[in-house]
């Protein structure tokens, strides 16, 4: 999974970079990310070209949230579509993740 | 091309050559039909988005009605008659060289359902439409129905119903309102970012249903409502993962099963419990429909404490009954509402009907397949216990045995979650089907519960639709009741009582008998169609036609038709009248004794009709294949009809009203709805026999049934029983009933069938005989007729309206 990595001050901003993540791509996904989570305390996932995810694509970015929370740091995500939204509304994991709108909204979050 | 009949006649070619890409001489039967239904469609789609625009401009109330069965049978002939339209398309095919009958024939029946609870669903659709009520019915979009019934030497053969094989015209696929459903998993439990308690819903699998609509045309056309279907489906075509990794079969089986869900309808409505694919089926038309219920009122609504004022649901049994935890889920977990207020919210939105006293059919689930399908739900299901626990031990301190049999979980072994508690404790209303029904929901099925909340039990006896059952069904006896009274009735039943007038009156009955002759002699053909046996119009058509159980004692028929066989040919005692003895249903597949009276109705018709003895006194059909377009033809036939449960185990019976609305007299037993057909059409005009429903329960409970002495006091109960011992009735396979002497002669007979067996012979010979004087009995008949109004589905969905669903015509 090619993820594209942009930097506004210490918050890394993350792309995910498909449509659906789920069973196929979320090992990838989490191989993939894991240098950015190294490397970074604030991070947010922009997931504004999501359309599903399964049980194993939230697995994968709890996975996230867990090593960053570990580490003192913390994960937010954004543009999230409106059936991912509510994926994650069925779970409760919009609990337990930071959600906003947009990207620059999450990162003025972690700045402001 | 600008009347009426051309336009229509032109839209049918129209969609011969685009929809289906043919010529209408060169379509078949089935492609008719389906031009013809797609030329009706038409029509009322706009009536359809009239009414969703209508209801849009007023945010009324709604009412869900949740069932996971909905037997609608054939719709052409039913739309037709409620848009008015019927003549005018008969005109345009017969323009096109082509027979209404026969176009409605070609339609395959709609056979999502097994008997009476999914017909009445499908009635009470039509009225709510009919009644201009927002109310939509919630199921699945099974691909395969009930089974067809095949009849192979007197046994019953199964063959798979494809119903869906060539699309429903009739369905509208709304893709964009598709939902997720997720199941399976575990919860893990952790903390969300304020530190409150969050259990999660992990490693779930997805399944998607995708709604299929079926326009619900009410009465005129006015109103037009629908029944929304859902089919599941994979989340994706292929789970790529599994793809990827080269395992072609194993993406493809992954793919089927997921659709499987809603592949097939239970045709038992016996014992499911164990069955995963059943919970599964429950949950997928539970999380399916709550969540579009919930969808529609965020359209306007954002606070979910006016969600009982904008949304009613009715559970139709307990198989929907999981929307108690479905709702409480998306409330608490997804919109964050505090669970008390979450569960007030729940209470007050949702009603639950009983449909049965029989404690089989009652359904639980065992808690590991459960917590295995639905690891959330039943984290909830333990919280709601937990609360109502303490109420009731707050509420009878110290009276354990209240706690256990009132707990939504039994200490069985593995424990099970009972459903109908469930539903008891998550409803608002708690609702039997008929008066007598009720009272033994309160008095005996759950009494701990009719004595915490008596307000929440109320009775809603059962209607049948007019529309249907006597409009389309029976046209010539609607057009002389119209005749007589005008067309009021079509939609407000009770107005046939100005027929009362009438039913002495020796015209009117000429023209009344003369319609139900031409009835039979459509029947007889049919018969003689499917079976080869040639019944005779004149005599008595005596009707039992009905799911092929015990309880319902198809069985004390046969003992009548063979004593009244053994009268004959042994003591050579004349019937008063012929009579042509008819029987239709199917059996649950794996109901042995079910199966077997099948097998017995066919032997004993096979020697009766064979016998010259009998020939011209007595006939035995069974119809095979049992299904609602088929009763649309046997009832209106029917002279007598057949309602003979053993008391107390029938919850209403809603074929008992259609016979009667037809003119037919009913035999029965003091069961479900019979005693309130009774009230209505006066002890006079219906002939009752037999224990009633407490007097089968003490002779049970002081164990008093004694069928020996029944066989020593009565030689006719004793001849008819011992006919049992001998293989007249199957002399190719020798003791095939021998059984049935057991049965017969066992004092646990949970059916008493020889308790009543003296009496219902005595009641059929009065039946006999009163046939016999046609003028009386076209009397009887037609004072049925005018005094069956109270049992219509209009009525039943009016007080369900007033009493439960505080829902308004719109």
């Amino acid at each position: 999974m090619e993820i594209a990595v942009e930097k506004t001050g210490d918050v890394a901003v993350v792309e995910i970079p498909v449509e659906e993540l789920d069973a196929s791509n979320a090992g990838e996904l989490k191989r993939d990310i894991a240098p950015v989570i190294e490397a970074n305390k604030k991070v947010v996932l922009d997931l504004s070209r999501l359309r599903f995810v399964d049980s194993s694509g939230l697995g994968a970015l709890l996975s996230c949230l867990r090593q960053l929370t570990g580490r003192g740091g913390d994960l937010r995500l954004s543009g999230m579509s409106k059936p991912v939204r509510a994926l994650f509304e069925l779970v409760r994991m919009h609990r337990i993740f930071d959600i906003y709108p947009t990207k620059e909204e999450a990162i003025k979050a972690f700045t402001g | 091309m600008s009347d009426p009949v051309s336009t229509f006649q032109a839209s049918i070619l129209q969609h011969a050559k685009y929809s289906l890409g043919k010529e209408w001489g060169d379509l078949s039967g089935e492609d008719r039909f389906a031009a013809v239904a797609l030329a009706v469609r038409d029509l009322f789609m706009d009536r359809m988005l009239e009414t969703e625009g209508r209801y849009r401009q007023n945010d009324p109330k709604r009412l869900y009605y949740l069932s996971i069965e909905f037997l609608m049978g054939q719709s052409l002939g039913n739309n037709l008659v409620n848009l008015g339209m019927r003549d005018l398309c008969s005109q345009a095919l017969r323009n096109l060289g082509s027979d209404i009958e026969e176009i409605e024939a070609s339609e395959p029946d709609a056979a999502l359902g097994n008997g009476g609870l999914g017909r009445l669903a499908a009635c009470y659709l039509d009225s709510l439409a009919t009644l201009g009520m927002p109310g939509y019915g919630y199921g699945i979009n099974y691909e395969y129905g009930l089974f067809k019934q095949e009849i192979d030497d007197g046994y019953q053969r199964e063959k798979p119903d494809n119903w869906l094989a060539q699309s429903s015209p009739w369905q509208i696929v709304r893709g964009d309102e598709a939902c997720m459903v997720p199941v399976y998993g575990r919860v893990e439990h952790s903390v969300d970012r304020k530190g409150g308690y969050n259990p999660m819903w992990m490693d779930w699998k997805v399944l998607v249903g995708i709604p299929y609509d079926m326009p619900i045309v009410g009465y005129d056309g006015r109103t037009v409502n629908y029944l929304r279907l859902y089919s599941a489906r994979s989340s994706h075509d292929f789970d790529m993962g599994i793809f990827n990794d080269g395992d072609y079969i194993k993406a493809v089986s992954q793919k089927i099963s997921s659709e499987t869900i809603s592949m097939v309808l239970y045709p038992s409505d016996a014992v499911v419990a164990g069955h995963e694919l059943r919970l599964v089926q429950e949950y997928f038309l539970v999380a399916c429909a709550v969540r579009d219920i919930v969808r529609r009122f965020e359209q306007n609504h954002a606070d979910f404490h006016e969600f009982p004022s904008k949304v009613a649901i009715q559970l139709n049994d307990t198989h929907p009954s999981l929307t108690v935890a479905e709702l409480m889920r998306i409330l608490v977990d997804e919109k964050e509402v505090e669970w008390e207020d979450a569960w007030t919210i729940t209470q007050a939105t949702l009603g639950y009907t009983n449909h049965t006293l029989l404690p089989e059919a009652l359904e639980r689930w065992p808690i590991p397949l459960f917590e295995y399908v639905l690891p959330r739900h039943l984290e909830i299901i333990r919280e709601i216990n937990r609360r109502f626990m303490d109420k009731v031990a707050a509420t009878y301190p110290g009276d354990t045995g209240k706690l256990t049999r009132m707990s939504l979980f039994e200490e069985t072994a593995p424990p099970q979650i009972r459903m109908a508690n469930l539903a008891i404790v998550g409803s608002h209303s708690v609702n039997g089907v008929a008066k007598i029904h009720t009272e033994l929901v309160e008095t005996s099925l759950v009494p701990d519960f009719y004595r915490l909340w008596p307000e929440r039990f109320n009775n809603k006896t059962n209607g049948i639709t007019q529309r249907r059952w006597l409009l389309k069904a029976n046209p010539a006896l609607a057009g002389l009741i119209t005749g007589a009274i005008g067309d009021g009735w079509i939609t407000d039943l009770d107005r046939l009582r100005e027929l009362e007038p009438r039913a002495a009156d020796a015209g009117f009955q000429a023209e009344f008998r003369g319609i139900k002759r031409a009835n039979k002699e459509k029947l007889a053909k049919v018969i003689r169609e499917l079976t080869g046996v040639k019944a005779n119009p004149d005599s008595q058509f005596d009707v039992q036609i009905k799911r092929i159980h015990a309880y319902k004692r198809q069985l004390l028929n046969v003992l009548h038709i063979i004593h009244k066989y053994l009268s004959l040919t042994e003591d050579g005692h004349e019937p008063v009248s012929p009579r042509t003895y008819v029987f239709a249903g199917k059996a649950a597949p794996g109901y042995w004794v079910a199966k077997q009276i099948i097998k017995l109705i066919h032997n004993v018709g096979s020697v009766v009709n064979s016998d010259k003895r009998a020939n011209g006194w007595m006939k035995v059909v069974f119809i095979p294949d049992y299904r609602v377009s088929l009763a649309e033809q046997i009832i209106p036939a029917a002279d007598l009809s057949e309602q003979i449960s053993t008391a107390g185990k029938e919850a209403s019976g809603t074929g008992n009203m259609k016979f009667a609305l037809n003119g037919a007299l009913t035999i029965g037993t003091l069961d479900g709805a019979n005693i309130e057909i009774r009230e209505e059409v006066g002890a006079e005009n219906i002939f009752i026999f037999g224990l009633k429903a407490d007097e089968v329960r003490s002779m049970r409970e002081q164990r008093a049934y004694r069928p020996g002495k029944v066989c020593d006091e009565d030689a006719r109960v004793r001849r008819v029983t011992d006919i049992f011992k001998t293989n007249l009735f199957s002399p190719r396979e020798p003791d095939l009933f021998a059984w049935i002497y057991k049965t017969l002669l066992d004092e646990n007979d949970e059916y008493v069938h020889l308790a009543d067996l003296p009496a219902y012979l005595d009641t059929q010979d009065t039946a006999g005989k009163a046939f016999g004087d046609p003028a009386a009995w076209s009397r009887m008949a037609i004072l049925n007729v005018a005094r069956i109004g109270k049992f219509s589905s209009d009525r039943a969905v009016r007080e369900y309206a007033r009493d439960i669903w505080d829902l308004k015509s719109v």
